[in-house]
């Protein structure tokens, strides 16, 4: 069914691929870290700990079998980054990919942005499905022929062959970053990027690897002023010129690039005062914005924060028009979440085609889809048994206390272990990618 | 509540000391939260000892000023107020670990740190092993004006802004 993506309460998701390795003892190396539709939603990358690269492809749909739902089938593997030192500081620069971004399709080839904490890469992904055959002074397996032997000349010609998609970095952007990258974003304009770490946000031109542009810089002259750091940014969809940037303090700044080259003053601040009931020692790092994402059409810009989604229209900046509770359950247990560390995770928040449905995954392999037009939501589970072909997922339920009901399960009951991070949304089908610890779920719309 | 706020000290050094061994180097981000929860615990901690102790010495009128003037002095870690009874911690140490610039670093500084990583114990309180060294910074603070340089990290023109002290933590009752 096509579509732009319609309401999440009225779709019935249905489990649809898993890939990743089956057993329970997970890789460190292969702990995915992000997920990332390209434009046209057909190809879908994730990146891991280990530093590579997945490229999954969907298949040409079978128009005779409207039954057959399209997969999502390997395209392309690379390694895009390798563990490095760093010799001056005696640190490890780790492989972990820490953001995907594809770039608009401007030929047959296709381009993405793949960063580290401290290296970007520009790569292209281009297929060969023909090799020329013939040369005059080669042999096919590539010795020379004896000149003596030559005595007429041909033409090489192209002739087919098994189709081999190849991945080579086009671009190296080095020296950036002084702090951990935690996000990039491409332009509109299809020239220029930007990419941020805790401190500065540097432009870049994709043409250009030996400099950048320092567009913000919030570091103090004197560290122990520290008081916030920049968490995530992205450009605006459509408006080259307007970029937003997160902290650690739970603000929004959004930045205008005509005002001044340098965008340390915001041109709006957004912020909502924070509730003095809900006051605690945890109340700063779960204020703490860990993803922040605009919405399709540039009207409104969605943030995530450790227990909720906020979604904010770019008009006005003293509150947010919505706000959804992803695990409401869990404010209650913040001192466990501070001793097991779960509480610094870092979920990442993805919004539908049409922009009336986000999702956001949170413990237990679940996640959840916020309807926003219809003021529902539902929470549903990625998990090992729901794996049948075509096998509607059932809403799960956590009892916050209480008596606990039949299916039902109870906040002490779940595993924190397994956390769902990063999901993402194709950008014009009901078709979901969800990535567990180590595994990659694809869930689709159920049709009829 | 000061029992918790013990153990969420106790639990933020901890995780800050294990912070410095993890592999990608120091997270910023995470050092910053953990820190400032840390003194959130301790600020809300240490106003508690002293309300006791100044309820068993009956010195009523005088202590809230002093214990205020203490929670500033300790917040800033000036050695020469620590109180006898407690030993003050080193909460600018986990900050200092942030830095980037290694010419604010001081030899002996880098020395003690290398001497506890050694070390696998959880810390209670740490001893306080050497004066702070920045006093003339400290001086400044307290006027609340800093000279924003650039310690050529970028290519920016100096700004002058005002500091404020955004580490008091909300003292609850």
């Amino acid at each position: 069914m096509a579509g732009a993506g319609g309401g999440g309460n009225d779709v019935q998701w249905c489990f649809s691929q898993v890939k990743g390795a089956i057993d329970d003892d997970v890789a460190e190396a292969d702990i995915i870290s992000t997920v990332e539709f390209n434009h046209s939603g057909e190809l879908l990358a994730t990146g891991d700990k280990g530093g590579r690269v997945v490229i999954f492809q969907q298949e040409t749909e079978n128009k005779s079998q409207p039954q057959c739902r399209s997969e999502y089938n390997v395209y392309s593997t690379f390694q895009s980054h390798e563990p490095e030192f760093d010799y001056l500081k005696s640190l490890e620069i780790e492989e972990k990919i820490n953001k995907i971004r594809w770039l608009p399709q401007k030929n047959a080839a296709q381009f993405l942005l793949s960063t580290n904490d401290k290296t970007i890469k520009l790569w292209k992904i281009s297929e060969r499905d023909k090799r020329p055959e013939g040369y005059n002074l080669k042999e096919e397996d590539g010795r020379y022929r004896d000149a003596a032997t030559i005595t007429t000349l041909r033409v090489p010609v192209f002739r087919p062959m098994d189709l081999m998609v190849e991945a080579s970095p086009r671009r190296v952007f080095v020296n950036g970053h002084t702090y951990h990258i935690n996000s990039i974003s491409v332009n509109s304009d299809n020239e220029t990027y930007l990419s941020a770490d805790d401190l500065r946000i540097n432009l870049w031109h994709l043409e250009i690897t030996d400099r950048s542009f320092n567009v913000v810089d919030i570091k103090p002259a004197n560290m122990e002023e520290l008081t916030e750091v920049i968490t995530a940014a992205e450009f605006h969809p459509h408006q080259c010129n307007t970029f937003v940037y997160s902290s650690s303090k739970g603000t929004i700044r959004l930045c205008d690039m005509r005002a001044s080259a340098l965008c340390d003053k915001h041109s709006k601040l957004f912020e909502e005062p924070e509730d003095p009931s809900n006051r605690s020692f945890f109340s700063e790092i779960i204020s703490s914005i860990s993803d922040v994402k605009f919405s399709h059409n540039g009207r409104y810009m969605m943030t995530r924060d450790y227990l909720s989604v906020k979604i904010w229209d770019l008009n006005m900046e003293n509150r947010p028009v919505e706000t959804y509770q992803v695990h409401e359950y869990l404010r209650s247990k913040l001192c466990s979440l501070y001793e097991n560390d779960c509480i610094f995770d870092k979920f990442e928040c993805c919004w539908n085609g049409n922009d009336s449905v986000v999702m956001t995954g949170s413990y237990n392999n679940f996640f959840r889809m916020l309807d926003r037009s219809q003021r529902r939501d539902v929470t549903l589970e990625a998990s090992r048994e729901s794996c049948k072909a075509r096998q509607v997922l059932k809403p799960r339920r956590v009892c916050a206390g209480g008596k606990r009901k039949k299916d039902e399960i109870s906040v002490d009951s779940l595993d924190f272990n397994k956390k769902i991070l990063h999901t993402a949304w194709h950008p014009q089908e009901n078709i979901i990618a969800v990535a567990t610890t180590n595994n990659l779920y694809i869930f689709q719309e159920k049709v009829n | 509540m000061d029992v918790e706020a013990k153990r969420i000290m106790a639990l933020s050094i901890s995780k800050l000391y294990s912070l410095r061994t993890q592999r990608g180097g120091l997270s910023l981000h995470r050092g910053l939260l953990l820190s400032m929860t840390m003194r959130a615990a301790r600020d809300i901690y240490h106003t508690a000892q002293l309300l006791r102790d100044a309820e068993e010495e009956q010195v009523v009128p005088c202590v809230p000023d002093a214990a205020i003037e203490e929670l500033m002095e300790i917040s800033k870690d000036s050695p020469q107020t620590s109180t006898p009874k407690e030993v003050a911690m080193k909460p600018q140490e986990p900050k200092e670990t942030l830095e980037d610039d290694k010419e604010n670093r001081c030899a002996s500084e880098r020395h003690s740190r290398k001497r506890r990583c050694k070390t696998a114990v959880e810390p209670d309180f740490l001893p306080l092993k050497e004066a702070k060294m920045d006093t003339d910074e400290e001086k400044q603070h307290l006027q609340g004006e800093v000279l924003r340089t650039n310690n050529g990290n970028s290519c920016r023109q100096a700004e002058t802004l005002t500091a404020f002290p955004t580490n008091r933590a909300i003292v609850a009752c």
